[in-house]
């Protein structure tokens, strides 16, 4: 007769401490949004903000894949934010962005007012849905120091989000741009154009594959080809209900990728799933060449010693495909004040130029060089940037923009209809 | 009073989990693939994305390469799993030393190892440019890499099936040992006296026993390997994917536009899995039923 009872107790203790818990989580979350209101957050003087968000903890997600950019945040950007700000941050890695704006929707659809999400990083389609179906809080970025005194907010790449008016709804955190890697010893003269790629490729059968769309990278490197073969970017940048006749256009871009498939890794048969698996084959050497959407990437692959020393990166003659990403908060997020806070610290020139630092991450500023102090400028060109990264100024001269996200679903769909199928 | 309703209370907070998690869940699938989601402001309801999927090839041949790879899957773990548990009890009949007792071990170690590490290291050894690979051309056996076999992203799913015969092959034999546990020494003994073989042995008393729980538990892989997602994310081919991959890809490629279809597929997988388990139920249970007399 003994047991019943201690289960009872155990049961009981576990109902008291969870609605305990419960209640201190409340009154928590009700100190922190006393002082100000949220919607008045937006009109506050900054230094208000700054008080309100003292104390705070504020979750960060992004896609946490990559060490580097896990490195950085953990180990300089968190700790400095305590120490300025008394802010502490909490990274939650994701595999994919979308999961975000799922959690997100779903939050909403619950009608949960304090949600989890404090600060996202976000671009491109994610931002495309996360604005059209009001997951975002509003437009927030104006306000902040660091945007006024520091980012170029009348720059077409930074207002626009793949086509998209960011509407200060988002705040520019790093810029990047599509590189392609290659062993330097294996290939003196890596095919700097969508023609002498596919040159390469029949000469070198089953040496050279692109991720699978939808994988990011890969949706990227369809896209660079389109351009290259349809004869730019420009005609794609008008919306996409008012263009016509695309399917014809886009004939000898499905004709190019189909032309390449039987010369491909495995003939075509199949394509490496993520950016991540065709590194691992460019790693063993499978294949002679990859790619990356972070230009610093191959630099930091060959440091941690997984790409060998002899790698390089260049990219297309004609450009390759660069975005903005961005640092956004969500509607519910219960730590407004010190997700303005967490932003404007990581739109500091300091922390942008430790950004760029291939030792602690490689990704380009999003702040505007120009704006800096003589003393900032200097130390961001003293940067050494490791010789499989290309300069800074190679990569600006050859940089084109994304095209509106739908464009981007379409051949993303179109490419398993007209290249993957058959 | 008390007595009478003790049972229900007791089973309260499972069922509670279950209808909240599991059911609810299942209704809300079912609510979003005929088109319900009010965060996306969508309230149409309506069966057309059922009607586009079931109209489309992309599914079918999804539909087709999953049914071969769990059937194959499941059926290879099965007959492994068999095999497995039954070598084991021979060796336990040969005494309880530490021989039997380390392949006991060694035959539960792929239970260890989750699944997605073992897709991962089906890549690591057996692709082109994997560990085996290299390792036999170095010793020279195959001229170059690109010689050996493709085990791993071909569209028949080798890699896949090879991975889950590997991996759930220890769980039938866990599921299927105790049974041979209960089998008396003497049953052996007797057999032998009566002049049977070791075979006869084994088709005539050990198979009709273990019947049953093998054709549940290798069901029960069988409805994951159906249903699995990760494996077959690593090892498949672009196309055709299986259904979860299928499911996945719409889920989070693209718009909120492509989010009922993907439920549907992962409806059609509910109602296709359970259909399959009440079959398979059946089968067990009038496997029992002739069996059950000398227990």
């Amino acid at each position: 007769m003994k047991r019943p009872k201690l289960s009872y107790t155990l049961a009981t203790f576990f109902i008291f401490a969870v609605v305990l818990a419960g209640c201190v989580g409340q009154k928590e979350n009700h100190k922190e949004t006393s002082s100000i209101t949220q919607e008045d957050l937006l009109q506050a003087k900054w230094q208000d903000v700054l008080s309100q968000a003292e104390g705070q903890t504020v979750n960060v997600y992004l896609y946490g894949g990559s060490e580097a950019t896990n490195r950085y945040i953990d180990d300089w950007v968190a700790p400095r934010l305590k120490k300025q700000t008394g802010i502490i941050l909490n990274r939650v890695p994701v595999n994919d962005t979308k999961e975000i704006i799922n959690k997100l929707l779903v939050e909403k659809q619950a009608g949960k007012r304090d949600g989890s999400v404090d600060v996202m990083w976000i671009n491109g389609e994610n931002f495309l849905t996360a604005k059209e179906k009001d997951l975002l809080w509003g437009s927030f970025v104006p306000e902040l120091p660091n945007v006024q005194k520091y980012v170029d907010q009348e720059s077409q790449v930074i207002k626009n989000d793949f086509g998209e008016p960011t509407e200060g709804m988002e705040a520019p955190w790093s810029q990047a741009q599509l590189v392609y890697t290659y062993n330097q010893n294996k290939m003196q003269q890596p095919p700097k154009s969508a023609e002498a790629l596919k040159q390469w490729v029949k000469k070198h059968p089953g040496k050279f594959t692109y991720p699978a769309p939808p994988d990011f990278t890969g949706s990227a490197f369809i896209r660079n080809i389109l351009y290259q073969t349809t004869g730019g970017y420009e005609q794609y940048l008008k919306s996409f209900d008012e263009q016509k006749g695309l399917d014809n256009k886009l004939e000898p871009f499905w004709d190019y990728l189909n032309a390449i498939e039987p010369y491909l890794w495995r003939k075509g048969q199949t394509y490496p799933e993520s950016a991540s698996k065709l590194d691992q084959l460019y790693a063993n050497g499978a294949v002679w060449m990859t790619m990356s959407y972070d230009p610093a990437h191959a630099a930091n692959e060959v440091k941690d010693g997984r790409f060998p020393e002899s790698t390089r990166t260049f990219v297309f003659k004609e450009g390759t495909p660069s975005n903005t990403s961005y640092l956004s908060i969500p509607f519910n997020s219960p730590h407004k004040a010190a997700a303005m806070a967490t932003i404007n610290f990581m739109l500091s020139p300091n922390a942008q130029i430790t950004k760029a630092n291939p030792k602690i991450w490689g990704a380009q500023m999003a702040i505007d060089p120009n704006k800096l102090s003589e003393k900032h400028q200097k130390r961001l060109s003293a940067l050494d940037l490791g010789k499989a990264t290309l300069p800074a100024e190679v990569l600006a001269e050859h940089r084109v923009p994304e095209i509106p996200s739908d464009y981007v679903e379409y051949l993303e769909k179109g490419w398993l209809e007209h290249v993957a199928k058959d | 009073m008390w007595q009478k309703i003790k049972p229900y209370v007791y089973v309260l907070p499972t069922v509670g989990v279950l209808l909240l998690l599991f059911v609810g869940g299942l209704i809300e699938g079912l609510l979003q693939s005929i088109g319900f989601l009010p965060a996306a402001g969508q309230y149409n309801l309506s069966l057309n994305f059922y009607q586009e999927l079931l109209s489309s090839q992309d599914f079918w041949d999804s539909l087709v390469l999953t049914f071969r790879i769990a059937f194959l899957s499941s059926f290879s773990a099965g007959i492994l799993g068999m095999f497995v548990s039954v070598c084991l009890f021979m060796l336990a009949k040969m005494g309880r030393g530490r021989i039997p007792r380390f392949w006991q071990r060694f035959f539960q170690l792929p239970m260890l190892v989750p699944h997605l590490v073992g897709a991962y290291l089906m890549v690591l050894l057996w692709m082109q440019s994997g560990w085996v690979s290299r390792i036999l051309a170095s010793f020279g056996w195959i001229d170059h890499i690109s010689d050996f076999p493709v085990l791993v992203n071909e569209p028949f799913g080798w890699g896949i099936i090879l991975t889950y015969a590997w991996k759930e092959a220890p769980f039938i034999s866990l599921m299927i040992y105790p049974v041979l546990l209960r089998i008396h020494a003497s049953w052996f003994e007797t057999s032998r006296v009566f002049g049977a073989s070791q075979w006869a042995f084994f088709r005539e008393i050990l198979l009709p026993l273990l019947m049953p729980a093998w054709i549940s538990s290798t069901f029960i892989v069988f409805a994951f390997t159906f249903s699995a997602f990760e494996v077959p994310y690593l090892l498949g081919v672009t196309y055709p994917r299986m259904l979860p991959v299928l499911s996945y890809n719409l889920y989070t490629g693209g718009g909120l536009e492509a989010r009922p279809e993907a439920l549907a597929v992962n409806v059609i997988l509910a109602v296709m899995t359970s259909l399959l388990g009440v079959i398979a139920y059946r089968l067990s249970r009038r496997w029992h039923m002739s069996e059950e007399g000398g227990w």
